[in-house]
């Protein structure tokens, strides 16, 4: 187990047990009282943020998140064109969403294959001609002033409190269908997510899995619809992706962490609109997610802003000290005594602002002492400075020669000790060439 | 905002009297197709360069933040004890602040380089709508804000919610209790503590006059407490605002045109130049938000979007000068709003869709056949569309028929060059007869007959190649068309070509 698996698993059990503790939690302190409503729209939420979750990883690796957008918004025709025609209900609503939904990725894919106008406006276009189209619709079914269509614009806002236990039934077995097909296409999903290219030029039919997972993916916002609605589902969509992306740089595990996010966010949010019942629960679900998203870029090791800041923190202040003691030393060899003190006011007005955060880094490392007229280095400084003055000269010594001597071709990284980088012989060729151009 | 109205009022009034005005501003259809086109130029102008900057997303993204602010502006205006409103100008200011936030926002986990794409906006508008959809469901009994409404706009009754505007015969009434007109009530003071009935001997009555206070001279007319009608201008707000946006919008694209023109096309050089395009962008952003704001009232925030997106892909489609796009853009648009009123009163460019669906209804006997009438706003997204789509079909340089038109024509030429290219190879050699021989042309080709045959007329009929003893040549003018066509494949750039040449010259 590598260190990312162990991280990945960590942050899965994490997620788990906070859930498994919440549900104690909320009714103690908060006093949710699980009935069967909550459960039942908790659940659903979960398998739904789930099922959206883990699809949603594909839009976010090919770079098509609001190509989710779009495509939701262009559902709203298909609900209102299948109520017309089936009456109100839920498979037929889908399956209508599921048609508009996907003419609506094809007027797209069309608009940018036939014209010059781009992909982003393609997608507006797509979006509010289509969502134009049903909310007419939609204000034409009102106009029947029948009585069954009632709660047809939930669809708009999403209504998870609306979800029944048949619609859980229905999330789950698309969810195993889900899984399925993901398992047995994994490879195909993988190579063509990556490398398009690659996938073609080795026979695979790269438009056939495109639309086995365009309709995955379809399937996943069709039925997010209801929880989520036409506008925020791109959110649930996409956010537990990008928030995986930030824990591992595996497909596999990035969708497993995508799911557990978006099925967190999506009971989680369920809980919350269980504490106050005003507050409705797709915006919340959304909600959640973003602040999973916003904890995974803050926090996430390697790329996260934290890291990010830490290390550009720690790089600053190991090149203070660095410049200092170069300073330093070079001022002793000028002055033939390698104890020469320098006084701390020629250094900050050298180095500026550094040159006190540099010092006190030497000072820690006891490289220099004070004495009365200024700093100077120690034994151990002087060390450091002899080590670092001969790592530099042998690193331009390579740069100059590793042609004519044909040493090993390595990447210049000058803060590296040449002798971690280069073959003991390579060293020993380099240091013979200094010491000949140092007599 | 008053005092414009009462401006524009009197520059109209030099022109038309006031009668008319008002059967003017009366009509709900003038209303709502003034305020269509006025939403739809002012979208068009800033759509083209979002368009040509590929951000028509952030405009959507904007178009759905916006409602974040103009939740918090009611909040705002709530707790500063003003009464909430839909037209108050602190409205304009949240929604804008909301809609650079996305921008800035958005640019900022962009910035991160953590995610890829469009990945930033997708996460970044979702999360502001929904925060907007939490205050408004949360506080619903103080923010009488109907999200349907946000949503679809309601330009079908903009021309109801009107300022009045007074020429003549001005004066206020005031009704004292002394008036003639004081309406004098008896109420009973102390009958709601203790349950005491009005008809108890213990209840106190008092005399109080129940319309006292002062009216402006509508409301005095309204309740007919003046003999005289005050001579009246009713302005609907929706136009005021939308009209002062649609002018600050023209403004913007006439004052930097040269600024947004060089930004739109060439970032890099714009900001060599020191013309700041980002500064730039901000301010299209906050244009961007403020239009979105002030068509949300008529059109609604999602719909806007359209106005935004499809008036320029329909102009991008026609024209590749930027100054016809600003020009045709807003008259798509225009067209869009004047032809969606009338479908959303059932007549698609004259033609009745309630016959149609009268037709589909007794065909497939579907049932529940109503009238179309339908939703303002999306009717005019719907035309707006349609004449996308006509643009697209039918675009003279870019459109699907000229496409396969030029594919066309780009194939017979082809075949026309290399039927010649076959001619002039063989022109004057020993096996010039069974080359170029009417019957066996096709084999050495490797053409169907009928292709030979068709070529062979196009090529006739242009002089370039004569038939003789059931053999074509080349005449001397195809021998020049040859050496012409051959000089421009073995141009630079020739490997365009390279096919067909290699083709002529086997």
């Amino acid at each position: 187990m590598t260190q990312q698996d162990k991280r990945v698993w960590g942050l899965i059990a994490a997620l788990v047990l906070v859930l498994a503790l919440a549900v104690p939690v909320s009714s103690g302190v908060f006093g949710v009282n699980y009935d069967y409503t909550l459960t039942v729209v908790a659940l659903g939420g979960g398998l739904l943020g789930m099922l959206s979750g883990a699809l949603g990883s594909f839009a976010v690796l090919r770079q098509e998140s609001l190509l989710g957008d779009a495509l939701s918004h262009a559902a709203l025709p298909g609900v209102a064109i299948a109520f017309l025609v089936a009456g109100r209900d839920l498979p037929a609503l889908l399956l209508g969403a599921a048609i508009a939904g996907w003419i609506g990725v094809q007027f797209i894919s069309a608009v940018t294959a036939t014209t010059r106008i781009k992909q982003d406006a393609a997608m507006g276009m797509a979006l509010s001609a289509f969502f134009a189209v049903g909310i007419a619709l939609l204000s034409y079914i009102q106009g029947r002033g029948d009585a069954a269509q009632a709660g047809l614009d939930k669809f708009i806002f999403g209504q998870a409190a609306a979800i029944r236990r048949a619609d859980v039934e229905l999330i789950a077995l698309a969810g195993l269908v889900a899984l399925l097909v993901l398992l047995i296409f994994w490879k195909e999903f993988k190579l063509v997510t990556f490398n398009r290219e690659f996938a073609a030029a080795n026979g695979y039919p790269v438009a056939l899995v495109d639309g086995l997972l365009s309709l995955l993916i379809v399937g996943a916002i069709v039925l997010g619809l209801q929880v989520a609605g036409v506008i925020l589902m791109v959110g649930l969509l996409i956010a537990p992706g990008v928030a995986a992306r930030q824990w591992t740089h595996h497909l596999g595990q990035m969708v497993v962490l995508a799911g557990i996010f978006g099925g967190f966010a999506g009971a989680t949010g369920a809980i919350i609109s269980g504490i106050d019942v005003g507050l409705p629960t797709g915006p919340l679900i959304i909600v959640v997610a973003s602040v999973l998203v916003a904890l995974s870029l803050l926090l996430a090791p390697e790329r996260g802003v934290l890291r990010v800041w830490m290390q550009q923190r720690a790089d600053r202040k190991r090149f203070a000290a660095l410049t200092i003691l170069r300073d330093l030393y070079s001022h002793a060899l000028q002055h033939n005594n390698l104890h020469e003190p320098m006084s701390e006011q020629t250094l900050v007005k050298v180095r500026g602002g550094a040159a006190q955060e540099g010092l006190r880094q030497l000072a820690a490392q006891s490289a220099i002492t004070q004495a009365r007229n200024g700093w100077y280095l120690t034994d151990h400084g002087i060390a450091l400075a002899a080590a670092d003055a001969r790592n530099q000269q042998l690193w331009n010594l390579y740069r100059r020669h590793h042609h004519g001597l044909d040493l090993l071709a390595v990447a210049e990284d000058r803060d590296q000790p040449i002798d971690k980088v280069l073959p003991a012989e390579d060293v020993r060729r380099l240091e013979m060439l200094r010491k000949g151009e140092a007599f | 905002m008053e005092l414009l109205e009462q401006g524009v009022i009197e520059l109209l009034l030099t022109f038309v009297s006031v009668d008319n005005l008002n059967a003017f501003l009366r009509d709900p259809r003038s209303v709502a197709i003034l305020l269509g086109a006025m939403v739809a130029m002012s979208g068009a102008w800033l759509g083209v360069f979002l368009l040509l900057r590929r951000m028509s997303l952030t405009g959507d993204a904007i178009s759905h933040t916006v409602l974040l602010g103009i939740v918090v502006a009611f909040f705002a205006m709530i707790a500063l004890g003003l009464e909430p409103s839909l037209s108050s100008p602190l409205l304009l200011v949240g929604a804008t602040i909301a809609g650079v936030l996305t921008v800035v926002l958005t640019e900022f986990i962009k910035r991160s380089n953590l995610l890829k794409g469009d990945a930033a906006l997708g996460l970044v508008f979702p999360l502001l709508f929904a925060l907007a959809v939490i205050l408004i469901s949360r506080f619903a009994e103080d923010v009488h804000l109907d999200t349907d409404a946000v949503l679809v706009g309601e330009i079908g009754i903009a021309w109801a919610n009107t300022t009045s505007h007074c020429l003549d015969n001005c004066e206020s009434v005031t009704i004292t209790p002394e008036s003639p007109q004081a309406q004098v009530g008896r109420q009973c003071t102390n009958c709601s503590r203790g349950g005491i009935s009005p008809r108890d001997p213990t209840a106190i009555f008092e005399e109080t006059c129940s319309n006292c206070g002062t009216y402006s001279a509508a409301e005095a007319w309204r309740l007919r407490l003046i003999p005289e009608p005050p001579l009246l201008v009713f302005f609907p707000k929706a136009l005021g605002v939308m009209g002062v946006i649609t002018l600050l919008n023209a403004l913007f694209v006439l004052v930097f045109y040269k600024e947004l023109k060089i930004a739109a096309f060439d970032e890099a050089l714009a900001r060599a130049l020191g013309f700041r395009p980002v500064l730039l962008t901000y301010v299209l952003m906050t244009l961007v938000s403020l239009t979105a704001v002030g068509a949300f009232n008529a059109v609604g925030s999602i719909l806007v979007v359209a106005f935004f997106v499809i008036p320029p892909a329909t102009a991008y489609l026609l024209t590749d000068r930027l100054s016809l796009m600003l020009l045709g853009s807003p008259l798509f648009g225009m067209l869009g709003a004047v032809t969606g009123y009338e479908l959303a009163r059932g007549s698609f460019l004259g033609l009745s869709v309630n016959a149609f669906l009268r037709q589909l209804d007794s065909t497939f006997g579907i049932g529940g056949y109503t009238d179309w009438n339908v939703s303002i706003s999306a009717s005019m997204v719907i035309m707006t569309f349609f004449f996308f789509l006509l643009a697209w079909i039918f675009s003279p340089r870019y459109g699907l028929i000229a496409g396969i038109w030029q594919r066309r024509s780009g194939k017979m030429r082809f075949k026309d060059q290399m039927l010649m290219g076959h001619l002039y190879h063989h022109m004057g050699a020993p096996d010039e007869m069974a080359e170029c021989a009417l019957p066996t042309m096709h084999e050495h080709l490797n053409w169907v007959e009928s292709e030979v045959q068709a070529s062979l007329a196009r090529v006739s009929k242009r002089g370039w190649v004569q038939i003789e003893h059931n053999a074509a040549h080349l005449t001397p003018a195809g021998v020049q068309e040859v050496i012409r066509f051959r000089n421009d494949l073995l141009r630079p750039g020739w490997q365009n070509d390279a096919v067909s040449f290699a083709a002529i010259g086997d």
